[in-house]
């Protein structure tokens, strides 16, 4: 019945398009029919896919591409820009999300396995990845004649732009799976470090690479740059996070309204003022959850409102990517892949033994960081903005890896929720919570 | 200057969302406020003072931005309507009601229509119309269509004594009928005079595009059913109608029919086909009717060209014109029908306010005509639904109804549970935020 419904919306969306003679429609038309037409299809992809037993996540995504100007051309590229404005609040959204489920009391005897695996997975990985990229070097055109220097500056670039994580696949999944546990626990944290640790690491190679490529490099404007970025997030984001714990817990109804309002806030003012809407709302979060009593109240708020923005958001995401660009790179990013997981599993592996972390974390933890979009898109975006001789054609390959990366890895940390045990954990838990205790006899009960 | 129209967007929004809480529909009983300073009035204002060259928030780009977000809000008010239409509750009216309801949208419109011609033709120097351009007909005729309805609030005026609840439901669904004429008018102009041009594809003759219209929304209708009867959770609800509605407005406004007209007949549908999930919607409609309101509501504010005087003077021609048609509606009722009207519903027929299925009405006309004087009738009716609810007021606070002090009826007592409106609430004319969203 879901594809009947898909297909049915298919054929008025390919008849409303039919109308139009020069591509010209009703000022406004076009937007609000993509949004229906995306929200719906992805929709019920997604109940495909959940039957097949496959992330309702990927149907999403699927359910893009296939709509996308890639493959049926039922969006245009203009259209599916202008979806674009859904992703802000979503990423804002994720944060906040990841950042309230944050909580220092639960994660603490986490942090030693979060710790040893960023160290050896995400690092690990990133390194192995600049040796990849350094010895393909040739099978690469747009680093064919570099120098050795330019070369090795580059392929550390690279290393940490496909390393990324991605803690929108994580959270939504995590939403989607219902699942808790030392593994799903162990993934957000690991990923929410990493992320800030790619930011970081981005910086300083970037600086590195534009210093070796004659640009004047500027030590002191970058370490100010960055303390801006990750300061000035942080600290709005903490300022940010106190208002809405006020809200939450002062005024009555229309909290989910008031978060999305915050979430767009943050990630349209947050961007025009240089700071990262992801650190923000994940500082946001984790003040609300660590230091106030809104924890359970924006818990609440977000569930009730953020799927239709997480809908539209991976389906449009599916939609950007590129077909074509896959098959143009399509082996050396498969290539990038298979090392970048690689890495990530068996770092994830020696990290855990390391901290000495619970048997499941070992197996299963790795598979939950290979999931990537958001931030590796944007560093990919920006080193071809620094870049401009070359970037376009290296951004091309990091797309390649993300898309293959967010059509494979979601069914991979679902599986890896599933295996655990953690699947359908967290309703568990609260039904435990929450339900009465065995009734006892009368004189046990006074005892 | 970017960050200024998010944060003004956003200081907007929050107003809006105040002037509609629970707790300032309870100042404003205790201060016995009418609904039309507390609640509509001020977010039409906000959007006019937003749009201001020196405020500078909602600009004429921005605006641009947001005319999907118009679109949508149109195709919500006209899905939330239709599913209020369920055709059982017509089952036990009163023998007449259909001449009477003839008679009350009919009149309006022939006065207002006259009235509206007249003028434009007579002063076509700055209506810019002329007797050989059939727009001025289309403009009259959307005027007209927009003065032949009644605010849903008129059912709540009626008292509550004796008969009092029995006149307030039968109120409600004569007023609901015509709804049903109006959005029937609007589907006739935008069917009957469609833009034409080499950029418009599908060059179908008027008759086919009323049929056209009908089947689009039959169509919607049905695949909404199959999308909402299933099994869903609260938040997949919210999915499923977001997205039906967006897409049902989408896809009629890419065809240049209007999302009121095909959004209502897929509600109408919806209401009449048998499901178990009707509660559930009418939950969900509830839950998302007040913010799509507020915004509807501060973006009709923005595009209201106040400066310009014709849509001032056409107002009052509207007004009047309107006045004289609701009396000579009720004297007709009272001569020609076999409907026994109730004293407050004869009061409120010839004084009813003007609803914001009227507003939407013309709005959604300036959406599918922008060109000739439909921004004037925009002001015009705007001008119409403040100026009848404060005439209602006054008229309610001083003895002009045959029973005093209807005004002061509570939301409770309005929306008894004898009234099978209470869900969603009912309308204020300009001032449906605040109300709509219980």
């Amino acid at each position: 019945m879901s594809l009947l419904l898909i297909l049915a919306l298919a054929g008025l969306m390919h008849a409303a398009r039919s109308f139009t003679v020069n591509g010209s429609i009703p000022l406004g038309s076009g937007t609000i029919l993509a949004f229906g037409f995306v929200l719906l299809t992805a929709f019920f992809m997604g109940r495909i896919f959940k039957r097949v037993r496959l992330p309702k996540l990927t149907g999403y995504i699927a359910a893009g591409i296939l709509i996308g100007p890639s493959a049926l051309g039922l969006l245009d590229h203009a259209v599916v820009d202008q979806l674009k404005i859904v992703n802000g609040v979503a990423i804002a959204l994720i944060a906040l999300t990841a950042g309230s489920e944050l909580d220092f009391r639960t994660f603490r005897p986490l942090f030693r396995s979060i710790q040893w695996i960023t160290i050896t997975a995400v690092l690990g990985t990133s390194i192995l990845l600049a040796i990849a990229v350094f010895l393909l070097r040739g099978q690469l055109p747009f680093m064919a004649d570099m120098t050795l220097h330019h070369a090795i500056a580059i392929s550390m670039v690279l290393g940490v732009v496909m390393v990324a994580q991605s803690p929108a696949v994580v959270v939504a999944l995590r939403d989607e799976m219902d699942a808790d546990g030392p593994v799903s626990r162990t993934v957000l944290g690991i990923v929410v470090i990493a992320d800030l640790v790619v930011i970081l690491l981005f910086a300083l190679v970037s600086s590195y690479a534009k210093s070796s490529f004659g640009a004047p490099g500027d030590a002191l404007d970058t370490v100010s740059k960055l303390s801006w970025e990750i300061l000035g997030s942080l600290g709005s984001g903490a300022l940010i996070g106190g208002l809405v714990a006020i809200y939450l817990r002062k005024i009555e109804g229309g909290a989910s309204l008031f978060v999305i309002t915050v979430t767009f806030v943050m990630a349209e003012v947050g961007t025009r003022l240089d700071f990262d809407p992801l650190l923000m709302a994940l500082a946001a979060g984790v003040l609300i959850r660590n230091f106030t009593k809104a924890g359970d109240q924006l818990h609440h708020a977000i569930e009730s409102s953020s799927l239709p923005v997480y809908v539209v958001f991976f389906a449009v995401a599916g939609a950007n990517i590129h077909l074509g660009v896959l098959a143009t790179v399509g082996i050396p990013a498969a290539i990038f892949v298979l090392v970048r997981g690689a890495g990530l599993l068996g770092g994830t592996r020696l990290g855990a033994r390391l901290a000495q972390a619970p048997p499941n974390v070992e197996r299963y933890a790795g598979m939950g960081l290979l999931p990537q979009a958001g931030l590796a898109l944007a560093l990919a975006l920006l080193f071809a903005k620094i870049f401009p001789e070359f970037g376009d054609d290296a951004a091309a390959l990091t797309l390649g890896v993300v898309a293959l990366n967010e059509i494979i890895a979601p069914a991979i940390y679902r599986l890896a929720l599933v295996r655990s045990g953690e699947a359908g954990a967290r309703s568990a838990a609260e039904e435990a919570e929450t339900a009465p205790g065995p009734d006892l006899p009368p004189d046990a009960a006074d005892a | 200057m970017v960050i200024k129209t998010i944060l003004g967007l956003i200081a907007l929004l929050a107003l809006a969302y105040l002037g509609g809480h629970p707790r300032m529909r309870r100042i404003e009983q205790r201060l016995r406020i009418s609904q039309v300073v507390t609640a509509g009035f001020p977010f039409v204002a906000l959007g006019v003072v937003a749009a201001l060259p020196s405020v500078g928030v909602l600009t004429h780009s921005v605006l641009d931005d947001l005319t999907p977000l118009l679109r949508f809000g149109l195709g919500w008010i006209g899905f939330v309507t239709g599913h209020r239409f369920e055709t059982r509750s017509f089952d036990g009216l009163p023998k007449g009601t259909a001449s009477a309801v003839g008679f009350a949208t009919a009149m309006p419109f022939l006065t207002v229509v006259t009235a509206a011609s007249v003028l434009l033709l007579f002063s076509s120097e700055w209506s810019e119309t002329t007797f050989h351009d059939p727009v001025f007909l289309r403009d009259a005729l959307i005027l007209g269509t927009a003065g032949a309805m009644t605010a849903r609030t008129a059912a709540r005026l009626v008292s509550g004594v004796s008969n009092g609840n029995f006149s307030r439901v039968r109120l409600a669904r004569i007023i609901q009928l015509e709804e049903f004429a109006g959005i029937a008018g609007l589907a006739f102009i935008a069917a009957y005079f469609r833009p034409t041009g080499p950029d418009i594809g599908w060059q179908l003759p008027g008759t086919a595009w009323l049929f056209l219209t009908i089947g689009l929304g039959a169509t919607i209708g049905i695949l909404a059913y199959v999308l909402l009867r299933r099994p869903a959770s609260g938040a997949e609800s919210v999915v499923l109608l977001l997205g039906t509605v967006a897409f049902a407005s989408g896809l009629a406004s890419a065809l240049h029919l209007s999302p009121i007209v095909v959004c209502f007949v897929a509600g109408v549908l919806l209401a009449n086909f048998p499901s178990d999930s009707k509660a559930k919607l009418g939950e969900a409609l509830g839950r998302l009717e007040r913010p799509i309101y507020l915004l509807f509501l501060v973006m009709v504010g923005a595009i209201l060209e106040i400066d310009d005087w014709r849509g001032w003077v056409l107002g009052a021609v509207f007004v009047v014109a309107r006045l004289v048609g609701k009396w000579l509606s009720a004297n007709f009722i009272a001569r020609y029908t076999d409907f026994d009207a109730h004293a407050d519903e004869n009061w409120l027929a010839s004084r009813g306010p003007i609803g914001q299925l009227a507003i939407a009405i013309v709005v959604s006309a300036q959406l599918l005509f922008p060109e000739g004087s439909i921004p004037i009738i925009v002001t015009a009716v705007l001008m119409g639904a403040i100026v009848t609810e404060i005439l209602v007021q006054i008229l309610a606070r001083g003895g002009g109804s045959p029973k005093s002090g209807i005004a002061n009826l509570s939301d409770g007592e309005v929306s008894a549970p004898a009234d099978p409106d209470s869900e969603g609430g009912g309308e204020a004319p300009v001032a449906a935020a605040g109300e709509e969203s219980r």
